[in-house]
């Protein structure tokens, strides 16, 4: 039962996996088009579908922080990213900052700190816990 | 340098209000006990996802919840090997002067530099914010403390190498 289990989870990550890469092929096309804001929506959308193992995991993380590191307006972000993506962000926002690097860290505490004001402090318990949906 | 350091101390106060939440929980392995959950952690139920901020590369703050304690553990910039010598002797100054404090841990968490202990009694007696303005403030405090002592380490330094050397001119 575990085992069969296993196979459809591997055949399961490998469609995932082709799904991530064609999000990442539409999020570089739309940071082209100089739209982080829409790359953002893109790469935060359908995530909880896609859960699993530390592959997807991964490439979706790869995603996300591209499109991230395009931010320049957070405040204006913010204000047209629907609600139901708060929680989500502030997942990858910690993910971002648990990675120690220079730059990502310095762009998701500005993230954090708006994302907070907005959302409030209820949006970082969901993220405390939440165990089951991690990212 | 300090354009990350207010977003970062933001953060972390805004974590560890929605952290902060403890209550009371009496040991459910063994009777009439009370222990901290967090140092433990017995039961995968009563802790919640432990949260790392980095600031940067050498800088970062472990926020570990559970339902009856929380631990704040912190890593501090070391540029140099001075300053490496400094905060290892002077954090452990402060540590094992623990019970003074009430919530420092005498032992820092293996990898970081500095660790608080918060349990429900702490939330019970003082106020929350008040905590966490302590440890805030603590952390505002420390860089500023290793760089005066590094600079009067440098300074007697240099004031006993001149007269020692003044009587080989």
């Amino acid at each position: 039962m575990a085992r069969a289990e296993r196979f459809v989870e591997a055949d399961n990550a490998e469609a995932i996996i082709t799904r991530i890469e064609h999000k990442s092929r539409k999020i570089e096309s739309l940071l082209k088009q100089y739209k982080p804001v829409e790359a953002l929506k893109t790469a935060l959308e359908g995530t909880y579908a896609m859960t699993g193992d530390e592959r997807c995991k991964s490439a979706h993380w790869i995603a996300v922080h591209r499109a991230l590191m395009a931010i320049k307006d957070v405040d204006g972000m913010l204000s047209s990213l629907d609600p139901e993506y708060y929680d989500i962000l502030m997942k990858y926002l910690y993910r971002g900052l648990a990675t120690g690097d220079r730059p990502t860290c310095d762009q998701c505490l500005r993230i954090h700190e708006k994302l907070t004001e907005k959302a409030g402090l209820g949006c970082i318990l969901r993220f405390l816990t939440d165990t089951v949906n991690t990212v | 340098m300090a354009s990350t350091l207010r977003p970062y101390l933001t953060c972390i106060r805004n974590t560890l209000d929605a952290a902060m939440c403890l209550q009371n929980f009496p040991c459910q392995e063994v009777e009439r006990h009370n222990k901290p959950e967090i140092e433990l952690k017995s039961s995968p139920e009563l802790l919640l996802n432990p949260v790392l901020i980095c600031r940067n590369e050498s800088e970062k703050c472990l926020i570990e919840t559970s339902i009856n304690s929380l631990r704040i553990s912190l890593k501090v910039k070391q540029a140099d090997e001075l300053e490496n010598i400094l905060t290892k002797k002077f954090l452990r100054f402060l540590s094992m002067r623990a019970e003074a404090f009430q919530v420092l841990r005498r032992k820092p968490v293996q990898g970081y530099d500095i660790s608080f202990l918060i349990t429900n009694y702490h939330c019970e007696e003082m106020q929350k914010h008040k905590l966490i303005d302590f440890i805030v403030q603590f952390m505002e405090d420390i860089d500023k403390e290793i760089s005066e002592l590094k600079m009067s380490v440098n300074t007697r330094g240099r004031l006993v190498a001149t007269e020692f050397l003044k009587q080989f001119i």
